[in-house]
């Protein structure tokens, strides 16, 4: 269902001269959750954000929010608030004077320039010029003025670009209180551990197609193989009963046996069925990371194939 | 979106951005400077001594400040991929390339009536009993006209600026058109319709050749706006 504030892509596509950035895509970002916007680079994640801002044109298909194009909005920084780019900002401005440039063409009172500055720890630099500031400060104010508007709608790319552990930690607790307070929050991310932490769903490209539309959980059960730590006092024993049940078993420490493609219920079960002694037995979960480098190992442009095996 | 917005905005955006301030002031102080100068060392004995026209002889500099302003103006929002931010805040980009120039071309319009009165009267007293008052043939007439001169000028390479899509290209096209071209080749049947020399009609007391003072400017606002509908086109159809 298309809600007010949800952003839909639907049967996108667009070339860049003989790269197809996207493909046919159609995915639909809800609000109330955090949305991860994976891939590897050149899968089309911010050539989708363009065209959802109406800055580049589609191919064919549409990209909505709340139903309507971008350029449809009057007065759009109030609801769309974007990120693309840290070096956007002009380096011989003021923070604060980029801001007020932006919010007066939105008809947003000067005080919420004040406000956003504040809330993105940037208050204190307000009026030094932007090419004094660091990466993570640009980032910052890149953020700000996403907020600007107090948007419903949040697209942010790569928003953990260049900032300090402080401001990831910012970041993080920013994106989940927005989508607490009922926002819709797309953010890209190469950050895996990053996005494990903050999002509830995710979206991931390759090559401009959908590779997978959904939640978190689910994406890491879907693309990773189950496995199980255990450790025994019977480590031979217990390897020979694993291969008869046609398992394999690989040493993962003193006493320790890794074994891929197995649940905890199947290897406890054999071990009391031949009574050998199980000290340890653990699930071992796989990480967003395992599950994306799994999923994308094939679609990885400017990845060596090689790279990709050893990672995963 | 409301058009008073925009233009709020975009005068903001001068404002807050130094080396436009000093593109958009160097104008009038280079061209009242160097005219008063030579008109201080003028002897006023030639043939074809104009006083009018002697008064913008700085305006070869000038103008180049003025074409800088407009290139600049526009050129900026580039950096960085900086006209996403903006086109994302105003998406209609007819309004806000609209807006853009008309703020543009306004501060050049104030800042070159500045320009061209300040050159005339400070040349006319420095040219002393050969000097001529603002009620002299022509006079009036050139003052007006070296604004409205400078501001088609800078709108027409904000116009530029806006196709090539970088200061330092738009720069490199513009300012050998009105600096070498003219000086080069000088007054030929051809060169009169270039755009410097169509426009600097207007600043003589008794323009000669094809164009008048006031068709001479009407030349120079063709390419002008020529300039600003390819601009436009390339606003609006062009991936930000």
């Amino acid at each position: 269902m298309i809600t007010a504030t949800s952003i839909d892509v639907h049967e996108l596509t667009k070339d860049y001269g003989a790269v197809r950035a996207a493909d046919g895509l159609t995915f639909r970002v809800e609000p109330g959750r955090v949305t991860g916007f994976l891939g590897p680079n050149g899968a089309g994640k911010s050539t989708t954000m363009r065209i959802v801002l109406g800055l580049d044109r589609p191919d064919s298909g549409t990209a909505t929010v709340g139903g309507r194009p971008y350029r449809a909005y009057d007065e759009p920084l109030r609801h769309v608030g974007a990120l693309l780019d840290a070096g956007a900002a002009h380096g011989a401005r003021t923070a604060r004077d980029h801001l007020l440039c932006l919010a007066l063409s939105n008809r947003v009172p000067a005080s919420r320039v004040d406000e956003v500055l504040e809330e993105s720890g940037l208050a204190s630099a307000a009026k030094r010029r932007v090419r004094t500031f660091s990466l993570g400060m640009r980032q910052r104010l890149g953020i700000a003025a996403a907020l600007l508007g107090d948007p419903p709608v949040l697209m942010l790319d790569e928003p953990a670009n260049g900032l300090d552990p402080e401001g990831i930690i910012w970041i993080r607790t920013l994106m989940k209180r927005l989508a607490g307070e009922g926002r819709t929050v797309l953010v890209s991310s190469h950050l895996m551990a990053e996005t494990a932490l903050t999002a509830d769903h995710l979206v991931v490209l390759g090559r401009g197609r959908l590779l997978a539309d959904m939640s978190m959980d689910a994406f890491i059960k879907e693309h990773s193989r189950p496995r199980v730590r255990v450790r025994t006092t019977e480590p031979q024993r217990l390897r020979s009963e694993l291969t008869r049940a046609g398992l394999t078993a690989e040493p993962d420490g003193p006493d320790l046996w890794a074994v891929d493609g197995a649940t905890p219920e199947e290897v406890g079960t054999l071990a009391a069925r031949h009574g050998i002694p199980l000290l340890e037995l653990a699930d071992d979960k796989a990480s967003l990371e395992q599950a994306y480098l799994r999923l994308t190992a094939d679609e990885a442009e400017y990845t060596a194939a090689n790279t990709a095996k050893q990672e995963v | 979106m409301s058009v008073k917005a925009v233009l709020h905005s975009e005068w903001m955006k001068i404002r807050t951005l130094r080396s436009l301030l000093i593109a958009l002031l160097g104008g009038p102080v280079a061209t009242t400077a160097i005219s008063a100068l030579v008109s201080a060392t003028e002897d006023g004995k030639r043939s074809d001594f104009d006083p009018v026209f002697s008064s913008f002889f700085g305006l070869a500099f000038g103008q180049i400040a003025a074409v800088s302003f407009g290139v600049l103006a526009v050129g900026h929002e580039y950096t960085g991929g900086g006209i996403r931010v903006w086109l994302a805040a105003v998406p209609r980009r007819g309004l806000y390339y609209g807006c853009k120039l008309t703020v543009v071309g306004l501060c050049a319009l104030a800042v070159g009536l500045v320009t061209g009165f300040a050159s005339l009267l400070v040349s006319q007293a420095l040219l002393g009993d050969k000097g001529v008052g603002l009620n002299a043939p022509g006079a009036l007439r050139a003052a007006v006209g070296c604004g409205i001169y400078l501001a088609l000028l800078t709108v027409l390479a904000s116009g530029v600026a806006a196709v090539l899509r970088s200061s330092v290209g738009t720069l490199a096209v513009v300012v050998p058109i009105v600096t070498f071209l003219s000086p080069v080749f000088g007054a030929t049947s051809a060169t009169r319709f270039l755009p410097d020399q169509a426009g600097q009609q207007v600043l003589h007391t008794a323009p000669e050749g094809p164009l008048g003072a006031w068709t001479g400017l009407g030349v120079l606002a063709l390419y002008a706006a020529a300039a600003v509908f390819c601009g436009r086109l390339a606003v609006e159809r062009r991936d930000a």
